[in-house]
């Protein structure tokens, strides 16, 4: 009978062990909001995650992707619906991959809102002082305004439209915190606030950061975005000045040749990379360096949808000998399985780790000669040397004069694959495709992207773009 | 202090054991109403747990003392009691019961007699299942109760099937019912292994052998489910596993069975000439002069290509050999199970082996204590392969790949595809994709009887996952190649402790009470790493990579705990009450809604057991009853209302880490309710020749956790609230029938079909709007909207080609017919939920002969096939993808009745784009598993020595054929690609369910 009281009371225990307070269960492998901003380390993660959500593969890849298939530098051949509709201008509100875009842009602008809004009523967080905080805040402002930029190209028709005064994309300036929604529904401001609003934030971003920062925006970035900015803006002298600034700031030279393409972040001839590295790719949902990788490049490795545009490959042909062709390309079949190049600007299939690139030196050389010559200046230098620069590195002659076709034919050499070609073709009011219809053509309302439909649902005080979206 | 009380209460409840009276040996024997001996029955003391079986004389034994009331029951026979007397042999003679009524049921956390059962459970009998040969244990509830759909994901193997009691209702948490094993609640996390297209994860049910299953207790209505509180929102299956007999010789039964399996049906496309033929009559039509293949870089006709569709099919060779051991002595019972089952899937690359074993026992240590153990372990090795829109699909692949690429080179080794699409024969024949798991399901109890009436049961239980996935692509498929492992260790422990007071008072008033708590913690860790850069193929493991690129690793960590308890009375069996309550508290739950409670309460009245109905002799039972109750729903994930930041890989840039935000904070996050009304008749008649049942439900589902879209400009994407409102409701028929009976010749009919008819109620108030006003929850396919379905196809209306004009039309949102459609006239063009769905079982004995055939159906709904938009049409993928055979009918002169439009038509292009051209009818009825049985009489096991008690040799067929409509052809109508609710009845490219034939034999001695 003993016993048998024992084991009875043995199971009892089981029953009254008391299980309530054990309820309460906190993440281990992630932070509450309310305690990222009480240490150095977590602000400056949060500093590192908005260069992090940079990364995406749809701010920096597929928007890179579009522009150069949406105008004459890629042939696209591949299968996604989404990218097919892009490139054959009959794009929808409903497309996906725009939509990412879109989201993606706003997540990194909410990312950023919360450095810039929140790390100012930071105290007595050891190691976090004034200057910490400065050079945190405009870090994020850099990245905001790069952001805005990019969504700006995207989903507005460019400044040369209508002077600026067309619709825009809403600035949302503070970060979300839960409860009320209505700060968050913003209208489109004109491009003309949007530009005034990424020159503001770039102007402080200048101000507040160091002129080296590893492979974090420096003050240098800041200047070479701002010199792109005045570029589209057609504000000559200052953007040739921005320009010659950053080339003559010291920080950065002209690469002596093309390796800075090869995961080569430190290269002088970067202002701002999209760091990629191994383990970034394969451990995100979708990053730059998967598009690169996977688009860019052919089977096996890549998709092969990308390859060279007979266009490029005509232009390329005109001057045979351009090492940007003979080092930077390769024969390989496409997704169609035809015959084609392809760019090797995004090498590294193993590892799919391609760096993405941003602002780099040679694009300031092209600023400055192209705000030089439309501007009638010759600030820092002549038109003719920043040109014959950069063709003597590709193995070039000399040409003896230059004028804005030879100047934006250069600029296409150097910068194809990069997502420049779109914005330079628009801006100077060219048709995307060579011989292109009505609905390539500059102000075509497809050229530009619609306002997504996960925006136009959930915000009723947003304006769609003109056209049958 | 409730230590203190608790000591007090058992020096109490062990004081009352004293007064027991004096207890003497019964036997006796049990026999039918022929007077035949009945092996097997049960015999218990009422109100306690102390009971023998009879032996296979139908002899028994028992210790009782005089006024204790014996209780005898037998399946298929009216239960009788007797009150021990002087005597101390008691003779009984059962009487057959026409409906078998009196049957014990498993229900939550007891059993009660079926007769008496008031809340709405579907019940799963061992003879329904007993001959049905299964891959998993999933297979065996199809078709077999009303309102419990099972929609198989496809024919790979270990695909999870979608379970549904009672249609779907949640949005964005699960809809999964729970599984209980034998008192364990089983872990069903999706995401544990890696994606492989689709959405349906490994099917929790295969780790358990279907031999094993004694039967299955589906809990539908809140009077059946609340008492598994937060979890009982989208119903409960409760498992039961085998149990040995009292006083039985130990029976061995050996089965061997092999199968042969295929695909129930593919689509027919083109062959490697017939794409070029098309090619090149389309390319000459359009640019109005002759182009050859050539010309298209096609290569000359009859210059070879691959059957790729022929290459990734087989005959499937499964093999399955199960041992069960079952017997008991007087005081323990025992059954053993040994399970080997090596299965080929249809699919090249697809096979799984599966090794199970099972030990449950139970024994009487003295007349007041009980103890037992069940414990099932399973290894199983999964060779698995992608499935729906993934490349590395087989089934995908073979479809779209190009019929002129070939596979291998003029040396017979692989060849490159050349495009993204890959050489689907190398991946298959180079690349590992292995999952191998280990889980142990077990239980251990003991169950007091301190005195007479009382019975404390505890049971101590686990559930244990260990899950290995390696994943290696080789060189040629993957530069550098490629490894990933992933661990994943899911485990559960759980404790059940439950108090059952079981009395009658006087002649009429029976009464059961149940109190008890359940604490459940549940701990999943999950190591995820991945390298690159393998100098051979031979290298084979992680370590050998030259660049890590994946190195995760997590722990997540929930917890519940629950009191609940349950009053049940009767009054002459006639008038019976029962209500529950539960209390449940879970970790996952926002701190200001930690708690919540659950409640039923439930009245059925035995109309046959009144007195003015003894006139009507034809009527065996008539019951009439209702339920009302709330239940939750705690799939919410598992930090559902913190605010969070992420951290690692997601977070970090250039090898520096960060955070970034994921989650905006909802504290008064909670589960979500369903209110449950539910309404039935139950009736049996001529003898149990014929039997109804009748439900009527309305299910009334508040809080529904809604990811409330964001505005984008707030930078998350939703945020988790509890807002939304669904209703389901719907009928219920159960109809079984004793068509025939002779003496050697029995035919039944089961037949069960259920409706359902779901309803958006509430969406956030915020949520996207159409343009009518109403609120929506928007897809690419699908579209809920408040006040209609959740489900509801929003698609662009294609009509077909006409044949005047070779364009293809469609109709714009006014009706119209257009040639240019765009988003905005997308319309609700169908719906995947059926009208309405269910099983028919018919069952045949004829001598020595068994004949059963289940068929199930789904009558009045849609799929939509969205792969279709790249084998349908000329230019999906730039025109490299193959096509189905239909589409070498396209238009080329007025008058044609064409499948594509006109090559020269503006719409010849945008003809596959999504629209209903992709939406096909998927009603269907489907002979599910048709079974022949040749059982060997006695005089032959006689005339054989004796050696065995029973032979019997069988044929399993399954999925032998399928109605369906002529759209469907080549495609299976019962797919789906994912568990999500919103996006149920969608589909890239399913494989099909595979169809069998399977012989076997099983030897008892």
């Amino acid at each position: 009978m003993k016993a048998n009281k024992i084991f009875i009371l043995l199971l009892g225990f089981i029953g009254i062990v008391s299980c309530e307070n054990r309820l309460d269960v906190v993440p281990e492998d992630q932070v509450a909001s309310n305690t990222v901003f009480s240490s150095f380390e977590t602000i400056n993660g949060a500093v590192v995650g908005i260069y992090s959500k940079n990364q995406s593969g749809d701010l920096n890849g597929m928007a890179q992707l579009m522009g150069d298939f949406m105008a004459d530098d890629v042939n696209f051949v591949g299968s996604f619906p989404a990218l097919q509709e892009i490139d054959q201008y009959v794009t929808l509100a409903t497309n996906e991959s725009i939509d990412n875009i879109w989201l993606d842009g706003y997540e990194l602008i909410g990312a950023a809102n919360n450095v810039i809004e929140n790390l100012p009523l930071v105290e007595d967080v050891p190691g976090v002082d004034d200057g910490v905080k400065t050079q945190f805040i405009a870090e994020a402002k850099f990245l905001r305004a790069l952001t805005f930029f990019q969504l700006v190209n995207l989903f507005a028709q460019p400044y040369q439209v209508a002077q600026g005064g067309n619709l825009g994309i809403p600035l949302t300036l503070q970060p979300f915190q839960g409860g009320d929604i209505s700060a968050f529904q913003l209208e489109r401001s004109t491009v003309n606030e949007v530009h005034a609003q990424i020159e503001q934030d770039l102007q402080d971003a200048m101000a507040g950061l160091p002129a080296d920062n590893g492979v974090r925006a420096s003050s240098g970035s800041a200047m070479a975005l701002l010199a792109r900015l005045y570029l589209y803006r057609e504000q000559w002298s200052q953007a040739a000045t921005m320009a010659d600034q950053v080339i003559g700031s010291g920080d950065y030279s002209l690469a002596a040749n093309y390796d800075f393409y090869d995961n080569n972040p430190t290269s002088s001839e970067h202002i701002f990379v999209v760091v990629n590295t191994p383990s970034d790719g394969p451990q995100e949902a979708t990053g730059s360096d998967e598009v690169y990788v996977t688009f860019y490049n052919a089977a096996p490795g890549g998709r092969g949808d990308a390859p060279f545009s007979t266009d490029l490959l005509d232009a390329f042909a005109q001057e045979p000998g351009d090492r940007r062709f003979d080092e930077l390309s390769v024969a390989a079949s496409d997704a169609g399985g035809n015959a084609a190049f392809f760019t090797t600007k995004y090498p590294d299939i193993v590892n799919v780790a391609s760096d993405g690139m941003v602002l780099r030196m040679t694009e300031m050389y092209l600023i400055r000669a192209e705000a030089n010559l439309r501007g009638g200046t010759s600030i820092g230098d002549s038109p003719q040397n920043d040109i014959n620069l950069l063709r003597s590195r590709a193995g070039l002659g000399p040409l003896a004069s230059v004028d804005l076709d030879a100047i934006l034919n250069e600029r296409r050499k150097e910068l194809c694959f990069e997502g420049h070609r779109r914005m330079d073709l628009l801006r100077n009011n060219r048709n995307l495709r060579p011989g292109g219809g009505p609905e390539s053509a500059p102000g075509a309302d497809k050229v530009i992207f619609p306002i997504v439909e996960d925006e136009t649902t959930n915000n009723p005080n947003i304006t769609q773009n003109p056209g049958n979206f | 202090m409730r230590n203190k009380n608790l000591l007090c209460c058992l020096a109490a409840l062990l004081t009352l054991w004293g007064v027991q009276a004096q207890e003497k040996t019964v036997s006796g024997t049990v026999t039918d109403q022929d007077g035949i001996p009945l092996p097997g029955v049960n015999i218990i003391i009422q109100g306690t747990a102390q009971g023998t079986q009879s032996d296979f004389d139908g002899l028994y034994q028992i210790q009782a003392a005089e006024g204790d009331v014996l209780v005898y029951s037998y399946l298929g026979q009216r239960t009788a009691q007797r009150t021990v007397g002087a005597a101390s042999t008691i003779n009984v003679s059962m009487e057959e019961d026409a409906q078998a009524l009196e049957e014990v049921v498993v229900i939550g956390y007891g059993n009660q007699e079926e007769r008496k059962i008031i809340q709405n459970v579907g019940i799963v009998k061992e003879e329904a299942i007993e001959n049905l040969q299964v891959n998993s244990a999933d297979q065996l509830l199809q078709g077999q109760t009303a309102g419990t759909q099972i929609v198989n994901a496809s024919g790979v193997l270990g695909s999870a099937a979608v379970i549904r009691v009672r249609g779907v209702n949640s949005i964005n948490s699960g809809s999964q019912p729970l599984i209980v094993i034998d008192g364990v609640p089983i872990t069903d996390t999706e995401t544990n292994t890696l994606n492989r297209g689709g959405n349906t994860g490994i099917n929790p049910l295969s780790y358990v052998n279907p031999n094993d299953i004694q039967s299955l207790t589906v809990l539908k209505d809140a009077g059946a489910t609340s008492i598994y509180g937060s979890r009982g929102a989208n119903g409960v299956i409760l498992i039961t596993t085998k149990k040995g007999r009292k006083n039985q010789q130990a029976t061995v039964t050996l089965d061997i069975n092999t199968q042969f399996s295929r695909a129930t049906d593919v689509p027919e496309i083109l062959s490697a000439d017939e794409f070029r033929q098309f090619k090149a009559e389309v390319a000459s039509i359009q640019q109005g002069a002759t182009v050859t293949p050539e010309d298209l870089g096609l290569g000359a006709l009859g210059s070879g290509g691959t059957d790729w569709l022929a290459g990734v099919q087989r005959t499937g060779i499964s093999q399955n050999y199960n041992l069960g051991v079952r017997g008991g002595s007087e005081k323990t019972t025992y059954f053993m199970g040994l399970d080997y089952q090596n299965t080929e899937g249809f699919i090249v690359g697809n096979d799984q082996q599966r090794t199970g074993a099972r030990v449950n026992l139970e024994t009487e240590v003295n007349d007041w204590l009980k103890t037992g153990m069940n414990l099932g372990i399973t290894n199983t090795r999964l060779n698995r392969i992608g499935v729906e829109n993934n490349t590395n699909a087989p089934f995908t692949t073979a479809f779209l790949q190009s019929p002129i690429i070939p596979a291998y080179d003029a040396d017979g080794n692989f060849a490159q595809s050349g495009s993204f699409i890959p050489n689907i024969f190398a991946v298959v024949a180079l690349d590992v994709d292995e999952l191998k798991t280990f889980r142990t399901i077990g239980n251990f109890f003991a169950e007091i009887t301190p005195f007479r009436n009382l019975t404390y049961r505890a049971e101590v239980g686990v559930d244990k996952l260990e899950l290995e996935e390696f994943v290696r692509s080789a060189n040629f498929n993957t530069p550098g190649g490629v490894a990933q492992q992933i661990n994943v260790a899911d485990d559960r422990w759980l404790t059940n402790q439950t108090l059952t007071y079981d009395n009658t008072f006087g002649e009429d008033h029976s009464l059961t009470a149940l109190v008890g708590l359940n604490y459940e913690e549940t701990i999943r860790t999950r190591a995820n790493v991945q390298a690159t850069g393998f100098l051979t193929d031979g290298l084979r493991n992680l370590g050998s990579g030259s660049t890590p690129t994946i190195l995760n690793g997590d722990r997540f960590d929930s917890r519940l705990y629950g009191l609940f308890g349950r009053v049940s009375y009767d009054y002459a069996g006639k008038y019976l009450v029962e209500g529950s309550l539960r209390r449940d508290g879970s970790s996952r739950f926002g701190r200001n809604n930690r708690f919540g409670y659950f409640w039923s309460a439930a009245a059925g009245w035995v109309i046959s057991e009144e007195s003015f109905m003894e006139s009507a002799e034809w009527l065996d039972f008539l019951s009439l009853r209702a339920s009302i109750g709330t239940v939750g729903n705690d799939r919410l994930g598992t930090y559902p209302s913190l605010g969070l930041f992420n951290a690692g890989a997601i977070a970090d840039y250039n090898g520096e880490s960060g955070v970034i935000p994921n989650q905006p904070e909802n504290p008064d996050l909670k589960w979500e309710e369903s209110e449950t009304l539910d309404i039935g008749i139950k009736s049996s008649a001529f003898a149990g020749r014929l039997n109804l049942n009748v439900t009527y439900f309305k299910k009334t589902t508040s809080d529904l956790l809604l990811n409330q879209v964001l505005p984008p400009q707030t930078g998350f994407a939703t945020i988790s609230r509890n807002i939304g409102e669904m209703e389901n409701s719907g009928w219920e028929f159960e109809v079984s029938s004793v068509n025939v009976r002779t003496d050697n010749f029995e035919w039944r009919t089961n037949l069960n079909l259920a409706t359902i008819d779901n309803k958006v109620l509430k969406l956030n108030d915020d949520a996207a709007t159409d343009l009518q006003g109403r609120k929506i929850i928007d897809g690419t396919i699908q579209r809920a909207i408040e006040g209609e379905s959740l489900n509801n196809f929003f698609l662009i209306r294609f009509i077909g080609v006409n044949p005047q004009t070779g364009d293809a039309e469609w109709l714009d949102a006014n009706g119209n017919v257009t040639t240019n459609p765009g988003s905005n006239d997308r319309v609700v063009a169908g719906s995947p939920l059926p009208d309405f769905s269910g099983g028919i079982t018919n069952t045949i004995t004829w001598g020595n002969f068994d004949l059963s055939v289940l068929m199930n159906y789904s009558y009045g709904n849609q799929v939509v096939i969205d792969g279709l938009r790249f084998a349908d049409g000329n230019d999906a993928i730039g025109g490299i993808v193959n096509i189905r055979r239909q589409n070498l009918n396209f238009w080329r002169r007025p008058g044609d009745n064409a499948f594509l439009p006109s090559p020269t038509s503006s719409t010849f292009n945008l003809f596959n784009q999504r629209s209903t051209q992709q939406m096909l009818d998927a009603s269907y009825l489907r002979l599910k598993n048709i079974t022949l049985g040749y059982s060997m009489p006695q005089e032959t096991l006689e005339r054989i020595g004796n050696i065995f008690k029973g032979i019997r040799f069988y044929v399993t067929g399954t999925n032998l054929f399928t109605i369906k409509k002529d759209e469907m052809k080549g495609i299976d109508p019962e797919v789906t690609d994912d568990i999500d609710p919103l996006f149920q009845g969608e589909s890239f490219f399913t494989a099909p369910q595979s169809k069998s034939l399977l012989f076997g034999a099983r030897l008892q001695f």
